[in-house]
């Protein structure tokens, strides 16, 4: 009602009354419905949220390509390849013997069977009924529980063990696609006749996935279920609810690690001859450590986004200590930590998640450095390289030219190179006082590093110069938004959401470039459960 | 919590560090401060190419006298006619004392040959009780000085006049790189170093160097090789520091020399604590990073004697690799021990040592307030 009093008064007064209502939005057309795979993050999660952390979830998962910078988009487009089928069966098996081990079963299981050794369906039935819920993030119909639940009868008869039999019931439903896809279904959207919504489930699992990384909790089903999720009133109830949870901060740790692309530290590797002190544990307290700097400093202090790019506070743990060479408080744990004014490390761009994440095993690279501040923080794309690009001059081990920016010199030279390099280098090569592990250092081979650079017409004379450029740099707070938003949906942003786009970008500079209202805007947002006709 | 900050770099391989892991500057005073994790530690030990200053050879081991003593049918019954090693039958060749009492454990109760001593000239070492001739001195029994490399007189290192014929002790020698190889992978008994009062890792006049014990293990590569630049909490209990031996000191043209003190430092070798206790301790150290970016010192001063062989019998077990004879080794110890005469019997009670070390730069972690009240 306070929604449609608004448009009205809106509609009469003029727009800017819209922005006074405080939950205004230009109209979207909507976009699809999504349906997207599990992601490693939001498996593991959702098995240590339904069945405990206590669960252990030991196996691998088929990779999903990132798609327009998202993971969570590329999720829209993965598969399940045959052998992925094969590990997600044993590891549902795995996870089922421990739900139905001795030291479980009392808490996870609702009932008892009357005989131990025998099958129970009623018993067997109010277990997937409750575990289904959770699991597949909507009510549980008599058709979802008809096969779990004969599966179980047939293993408890078989091998006389009621709860052997339940295991094989509930390997069966983890290897469901229910579970495995987040399928989303859209309604007619009674306030809009030109469009479609998400219905409450949908809407439940999309809100869940964006604040929680995992499946929608008791409460949020049951209001999905009771059909609050299409009032307003109510949806902002439960994202304030759920942003206050402790779990808020691992959807954002979940959205930042997709952001960054974070999950590329699976893969890295180093030279250990050329950077010794880089270890795995180096690697992951690198990843940990960018995830503690953006939450100390977008949840915990509620600061501006853009100081992300300039912060001069992070946390140091004791294997960072050494490759950043500066002391580790408490070497056992991680300690709040801040670099001096006069520091070339400021910002999450100088961190090791980043120089060292975007470097060669044995060097730095200005180019992926670059390339990745282009594409990632600031969502512009650069063309791959071609296939039969020349690195003689590049990797020339007897040349003259000591430094990378006298190497990427001589190799821009080349038409085909040169006009990508010009987009990445001028951003790289200031960082290039850290080296291919994100130690500091002044010299390349004994020549003076110049680390100047420019950012769309922002010179700069070192590091510290290109996060002040990134800092005032309205891509990046542009690019934050529609990553968001886009991470939020699952899918890419369509052409008619342009609008939507600028009025978010306007709303989070009104509030400061803060991430929570961002959050929360996107959340409460029609647009977010608005579906296309034509989509369903 | 405290924020950290990152401490000035005075340059070079060195670091300052933190003084008491909070957001203060390294010290109150506004000078540096210079954190070492010393890396190895060694009895300095001055080798000649041809063993020239063991000119009777190396010093004769347990095993060997052991198996001198021995009838051909006992030889032959105890190592099944000689096929037992030396290490293997190491248990049954320290039992040799007339009743088969170990002779580690008691090393006067037979007599073995002279041990054969260091009789060459040069040692590394310090000149402990500031004479330059043999004769005794309010400090120190009458005894052999040796010269420095440099030909500086008066250096005193009876010690390696003890151990230096003995190849478990010579370069590469099973105690000290057993010792070495140990605390790497254990992080037991490893050395702290701090220098506090720095204005000038070159040049600074008036510097305290402490000694600590880590209560972290060393932080090590892949190929095994400890890394620069990690922080280390000191070992302390209720707030307090288990060792902290501070020794005043100067800084000129990079090499730190300090005063005499009386110390404790923290040892762990060869399966055994062992506290070096040492009178007169002194040090010379190397600022200037070598190539692999350690630097070398020289720590030296009066091991007291007791505390010495309480080690000596924890690592018995080793006489065999060692190739040392308990007995000959104590007899002629305490015929060395050139330290702190006992006012009654006159006999010296600790003998003059050095040990080589490098380390590599670290920031050292003081107790908190918080640790301290707790």
């Amino acid at each position: 009602m306070y929604r449609r009093i608004c448009i009205t008064l809106s509609l009469l007064l003029g727009v800017g009354l819209l922005s006074a209502c405080g939950r205004s939005e230009p109209p979207t057309p909507g976009g699809p419905v999504v349906l997207r795979r599990l992601t490693e993050a939001q498996y593991r999660n959702i098995i240590a949220d339904v069945f405990g952390s206590q669960i252990v979830v030991a196996g691998r998962f088929d990779p999903i390509v990132r798609v327009e910078g998202l993971l969570t988009v590329g999720a829209g487009r993965a598969s399940v390849t045959p052998t992925g089928v094969e590990r997600l069966a044993a590891m549902a098996y795995s996870i089922a013997l421990q739900v139905v081990a001795q030291a479980n079963r009392e808490f996870l299981i609702p009932c008892q069977p009357l005989r131990p050794a025998a099958a129970d369906d009623a018993c067997a039935t109010r277990f997937f009924q409750q575990t289904g819920r959770l699991l597949y993030r909507r009510a549980i119909t008599a058709e979802d529980i008809a096969l779990p639940v004969a599966i179980a009868r047939k293993g408890a008869v078989e091998r006389q063990d009621f709860y052997g039999g339940l295991a094989y019931g509930l390997q069966a439903m983890l290897t469901s696609p229910e579970f495995l896809f987040v399928t989303e279904y859209a309604e007619p959207d009674s306030e809009h006749e030109s469009r479609l919504r998400l219905d409450g489930y949908s809407r439940a699992a999309r809100l869940s996935f964006m604040l929680w990384n995992t499946t929608p909790d008791e409460t949020l089903l049951t209001a999905a279920q009771r059909g609050e999720l299409t009032d307003r009133d109510a949806v902002e109830k439960q994202v304030d609810r759920m942003m206050e949870s402790g779990r808020f901060e691992q959807g954002v740790r979940a959205f930042f690690t997709d952001m960054l692309s974070l999950d590329d530290f699976a893969t890295l590797e180093k030279d250990s001859v050329i950077f010794p002190a880089f270890s795995l544990a180096a690697a992951e307290d690198s990843r940990e450590q960018v995830l503690r700097t953006l939450v100390g400093h977008l949840l915990t202090r509620d600061g501006d986004y853009r100081d992300i790019f300039t912060t001069r506070r992070t946390f140091m743990s004791a294997p960072l200590g050494i490759l950043y060479r500066v002391p580790a408080e408490h070497p056992g744990s991680w300690a709040p930590f801040e670099f001096p004014a006069d520091d070339l490390r400021a910002g999450i761009q100088t961190e090791l998640s980043f120089v060292a994440l975007h470097s060669h095993p044995g060097k730095s690279s200005p180019t992926l450095r670059g390339k990745a501040i282009r594409e990632l923080l600031l969502c512009q794309k650069v063309p791959d390289p071609p296939g039969n690009v020349n690195f003689d001059k590049f990797n020339d081990p007897n040349s003259p030219n000591k430094t990378a920016r006298m190497r990427l010199t001589a190799h821009a030279t080349e038409p085909a190179c040169a006009g990508c390099h010009k987009l990445m280098d001028p951003i790289g090569l200031a960082l290039e006082n850290f080296d291919g592990a994100g130690q500091i250092r002044q010299t390349e081979d004994g020549e003076r590093i110049d680390a100047s650079g420019v950012l769309n017409g922002v010179k700069f004379a070192n590091a510290r110069g290109l996060g002040q450029a990134m800092h005032d740099d309205p891509a990046a707070t542009s690019c934050l938004v529609r990553r968001a938003y886009s991470y939020a949906a699952g899918r890419s942003i369509q052409s008619g959401e342009r609008a939507w786009m600028t009025d978010l970008e306007r709303s989070f500079a009104d509030h400061g470039f803060r991430l929570r209202p961002l959050f929360r805007r996107i959340a409460v947002s029609d647009a977010l459960q608005s579906i296309a006709r034509g989509a369903r | 919590m405290p924020i950290v900050t990152r401490p000035r770099m005075l340059g070079g391989c060195v670091a300052l560090v933190l003084a008491n892991a909070t957001a203060a500057a390294p010290t109150t005073t506004g000078a540096g401060t210079l954190g070492f994790v010393i890396a190895n530690f060694n009895n300095a030990i001055y080798e000649s190419q041809f063993m020239d200053e063991c000119p009777d050879g190396p010093a004769v081991g347990n095993d060997e006298l052991w198996w001198r003593g021995l009838s051909r049918a006992d030889k032959d019954k105890l190592t099944k006619n000689g096929l037992v090693q030396p290490v293997d039958r190491r248990p049954i060749a320290l039992l040799r004392g007339p009743k088969g009492e170990d002779v580690c454990w008691n090393p006067t109760i037979v007599k073995d040959p002279p041990l054969r001593t260091v009789q060459g000239k040069v040692s590394y070492g310090f000149n402990l009780d500031g004479s330059s001739d043999d004769r005794a001195t309010p400090k120190s029994c009458a005894h052999r000085n040796f010269v420095s490399e440099g030909g500086t007189p008066g250096i005193d290192n009876q010690m390696y006049r003890l151990l230096g014929c003995h190849y478990g002790w010579r370069h590469n020698g099973v105690l000290d790189t057993f010792g070495n190889e140990e605390r790497r992978n254990s992080g037991r008994g490893v050395i702290l170093m701090e220098i506090t009062g720095v204005i000038d890792p070159r040049n600074s006049p008036d510097v305290r160097v402490a000694f600590y014990r880590a209560a972290d293990p060393f932080y090590i590569d892949a190929a095994g090789r400890i890394l620069p630049y990690a922080s280390y909490r000191i070992d302390s209990h209720a707030g307090k520091p288990r060792y902290g031996a501070t020794a005043r000191g100067r800084i000129v043209n990079g090499v730190l020399t300090t005063d005499p003190i009386d110390a404790h430092l923290p040892y762990y070798a060869n399966g055994s604590y062992a506290e070096i206790q040492l009178r007169d301790m002194r040090l010379s150290m190397d600022l200037t990073p070598n190539a692999e970016g350690k630097v070398n010192g020289l720590l030296g001063g009066y091991y007291d004697f007791d505390k010495w062989w309480e080690y000596m019998n924890k690592v018995e077990f080793l006489a065999a690799t060692g190739d040392w004879s308990c007995p000959a080794l104590y007899t002629a110890a305490k015929e060395l021990a050139d330290g702190y005469p006992d006012p009654k019997s006159g006999e010296c009670t600790a003998i003059s040592s050095a040990f080589k070390f490098d380390a590599l730069s670290a920031f050292v972690i003081h107790p908190t307030a918080t640790a301290a009240r707790e």
